[in-house]
């Protein structure tokens, strides 16, 4: 079954533990402007929500592309960027609705979240739970049972009876 | 190209609007950076004769080689220049975010020197370093500022380290503050900040910390930083911050009560409202930058108002002035943050004038006709408000507990507890021998929290476990015996050296000396693969001790003496009159013992308690000792 990375903003303390360890895995240097997930901090009030690739059904970074080259990986579900293609025009960073595809600050390369090839290294450092990395069904699941408790009460409407 | 360190240390010279850079390279073999490196700087930028307030006075910012890195815990800043609380070397370090930014900016110290003809603000953006006009800040508090600067540069994600109206007006113990609360607290740097027309300093990079070891890093990074979210100290942390522990610290009798008046307050670990006041107000718990450790609440009070709180102004607002009104607590915390005063120095204070009503040494008619009895919620925030805007006794206080004192008589004089020109820190040393020798000695008037002072407080929980501990880690089983003097000074050196590790690197101390970690073992190894140098950790330690005596080298410049490193006379006369250490006093001539003891190990002269000219040799500080002690 296929697992995908999930935010749960409510979660998150706004360390940036994430953003540090990704530019160290990714680039082997220490600099969040280079993480592939970005936490975008209201600090007086306490709301951090860590902003990362939604891996999208219809991506709309894969059909802006005029080269083709970002593409889906279909083992993890990520949106790569093939860099051997990219021209570095940036389409796809303007056409992502979520501002979830980054930009190297140096060299303008497109920096977007490969899921580590299946073991996001983020979600090891993640200490609110905040980042997970979880089969897709049981997210499904949890959201069934979430919403199982209305059901009855949404039929009751639905024929008429008192809700 | 440098690991770890960004290689440049920034110097900007207010009065003449002068921007000048410097190396790093050629101070990191000696002093590594952070506390050490600042020292340094400091040491050699004081002109001695130079009054705390003057535009002579450098004020200078330090990050260590770890600051900003992938290493958890690694958000520490420390600040420095001359205290005009105590007239020697002040100290402070603060978390957050700030650090990290000063380094992705392209800095990892910053001197400021002069004085600004009108308010301006310093702004640091990708190595361009620009003096922008302050003119529409002074006067807001700390959170406003933050918020201004990042509206008028257009930029949410810019961090500030701020003063309030404290420091514009030059409050003596005024402080830094950057986010909601993580504070430069003690030592007054917020007064020389105020003194030099600077409201603040703001900085945002696109730059990094280079790893000298990437792969190996991050391996260790991944495993640290999940020791640290197991380890039992940071999931109490976590989930209740400090307020469950708080009780405790009064049932051993380790947090005094008022200022110092009493111990172990039935009243509090009876009637404590902390944790109920967590559960309904936290938010969450947060931390500093890659800090899995979260020791901060974030309090959301729906009147009061929004930010975080750790240890200090938990006891400080409470015990230390007989308050058990969360409510209370938190408006004074957000209300000193905000104004951007000391909590310890400013709940001392309040402590302080509420002492001297109770004894009638003061009446209503000095103090504005505001009653300061005990544990009085109009006492305490109106206090804080007169303070902050230096209106009535707040000016007298703005100047410190001494000088209001003094205005008040000798006998209000004779009440004052200070170490060095600064309210003590809030640990009850009759009973606790060692972690008084601890703040005797100390760098300053406050140098705790270090190992050894927990563990005379973890001795409560497990008198012979601990004993274990102190037997293999310090020499002697009595070191962990609270009562003891024996075997104190070897712990006392032993920790301030593991203090200064954390310090130097720009790492948190609370997770590696206090808590977690609790030797320089784990820090050097993150050094070694951060930096690529290949150091023993003797190595470290032996910055840590060269930091140490220079330290006390720039303090002895300034006059230090055997003599002054000292307790209140309080803690020699009055004995603990309930809870489980009655009777205890700390006895004068047996602290005299501990105090040559702690020389002996230091290398310094007892009589003076100057550090030797062989010991400085030693350390490679011969300069220092030529300046100091004379060819």
């Amino acid at each position: 079954m296929i697992k995908t990375l999930i935010v749960d903003a409510g979660k998150c303390s706004g360390c940036r533990a994430c953003e540090t360890i990704c530019s160290l895995k990714h680039e082997g240097v220490c600099n969040p402007a280079k993480g592939r997930v970005h936490v975008v901090k209201w600090e007086q009030k306490g709301t951090f929500i860590p902003i990362n690739c939604m891996r999208c059904e219809s991506p709309a970074c894969e059909a802006i592309c005029p080269k083709h080259a970002t593409y889906r990986n279909y083992t993890t579900g990520a949106m790569e960027v093939d860099p051997y293609l990219c021209i570095g025009c940036m389409s796809c960073v303007f056409a992502c609705p979520f501002g979830a595809t980054f930009v190297d600050p140096d060299d303008g390369r497109i920096l977007k979240c490969d899921l580590c090839d299946g073991d996001p290294t983020c979600v090891k450092v993640c200490p609110t739970g905040a980042l997970t990395y979880e089969e897709i069904s049981k997210e499904t699941y949890l959201k069934l049972i979430e919403n199982a408790g209305r059901i009855p009460l949404l039929v009751k409407e639905a024929i008429g009876g008192e809700a | 190209m440098m690991n770890g360190w960004i290689g440049n240390i920034l110097n900007v010279d207010l009065s003449e609007g002068k921007i000048t850079t410097e190396s790093t390279e050629p101070y990191v073999d000696d002093y590594i950076g952070g506390r050490g490196l600042g020292l340094r700087l400091i040491y050699d930028h004081y002109v001695p004769g130079t009054d705390a307030l003057d535009p002579g006075n450098p004020l200078i910012f330090n990050t260590g080689p770890l600051t900003g890195s992938a290493v958890p815990g690694s958000g520490r800043v420390d600040v420095t220049a001359l205290s005009p609380m105590s007239n020697l070397r002040a100290k402070s370090n603060f978390g957050g975010y700030w650090g990290p930014e000063l380094k992705y900016a392209g800095y990892d110290h910053i001197v400021i020197q002069g004085k600004s003809e009108k308010p301006c603000y310093l702004w640091i953006k990708d190595g361009r370093v620009e003096i922008r006009d302050a003119e529409k800040l002074w006067g807001m508090d700390t959170f406003e500022t933050q918020k201004a600067i990042q509206n008028e540069l257009g930029d949410p994600e810019i961090k500030v380290v701020c003063i309030g109206p404290a420091g514009e007006r030059l409050v003596q113990f005024a402080c830094l503050i950057t986010e909601t609360g993580d504070a430069a607290g003690r030592t007054g740097m917020g007064a020389v900040m105020g003194s030099k027309n600077l409201k603040a300093v703001a900085v945002r990079g696109s730059g990094g910390v280079n790893v000298a070891r990437p792969e190996e890093l991050l391996e260790l990074s991944v495993q640290v930083n999940k020791e640290i979210r197991e380890n039992p100290a940071y999931l109490e942390l976590a989930n209740w911050g400090v307020s469950r522990s708080i009780p405790m610290m009064y049932e051993h009798s380790f947090f005094p009560v008022g200022y110092f008046e009493d111990v172990c307050w039935e009243d509090i670990m009876e009637n404590y409202q902390g944790i109920e006041f967590m559960e309904k107000y936290q938010l969450k718990s947060l931390g500093c930058f890659n800090c899995p450790g979260r020791c901060m609440s974030f309090f959301s009070h729906p009147e009061i108002g929004k930010g975080v709180t750790s240890c200090e102004p938990f006891s400080g607002f409470t015990g230390a002035v007989w308050n058990l009104d969360m409510d209370v607590f938190w408006e004074a915390t957000v209300l000193s943050n905000r104004m951007g005063l000391d909590g310890t120095e400013t709940s001392a204070c309040i402590g302080l004038l509420m002492e001297l009503y109770h004894d009638n040494l003061i009446t209503p008619g000095d103090t504005d006709d505001v009653v300061m009895e005990r544990g009085s919620k109009e006492a305490i925030l109106t206090t804080i408000r007169k303070i902050a805007d230096r209106d009535g006794y707040g000016d007298l206080l703005a100047r410190g507990q001494m000088a209001a004192a003094e205005k008040f008589g000798p006998e209000a004089v004779e009440k004052v507890d200070q170490i060095k020109g600064l309210a003590p820190h809030a640990y009850e040393y009759r009973a606790y021998k060692g972690t008084g020798l601890i703040a005797a000695v100390g760098h300053r008037g406050d140098p705790l929290p270090l190992r050894s002072s927990l563990l005379e407080f973890d001795w409560n929980m497990s008198a012979e476990w601990f004993q274990q501990v102190a037997k293999e880690k310090y020499g002697s089983e009595e070191a962990a015996i609270p009562t003891s003097y024996e075997g104190k000074a070897l712990p006392a050196f032993i920790s301030e050296h593991m203090e200064r590790v954390a310090d130097n690197l720009g790492i948190c101390k609370w997770v590696y000396t206090l808590f977690v970690y609790e030797d320089a073992e784990m820090p050097t190894r993150l050094f070694n693969l951060v930096t690529g140098k290949d150091w023993e950790i003797n190595k470290l330690l032996k910055v840590s001790e060269r930091v140490r005596n220079l330290e006390r080298m720039f303090d002895v410049r300034q006059g230090l003496r055997r003599a002054d490193d000292t307790l209140p006379k309080k803690f020699f006369e009055q004995a603990l009159s309930k809870g489980k250490f009655e009777g205890e006093v700390m006895d004068r001539e047996k602290f005299e013992l501990m105090k040559d003891e702690y020389y002996d190990l230091r290398g310094w002269d007892k009589m003076t308690g100057i550090p030797t000219r062989e010991k400085l040799e030693e350390l490679g500080l011969g300069d220092v000792a030529d300046e100091v002690l004379g060819v």
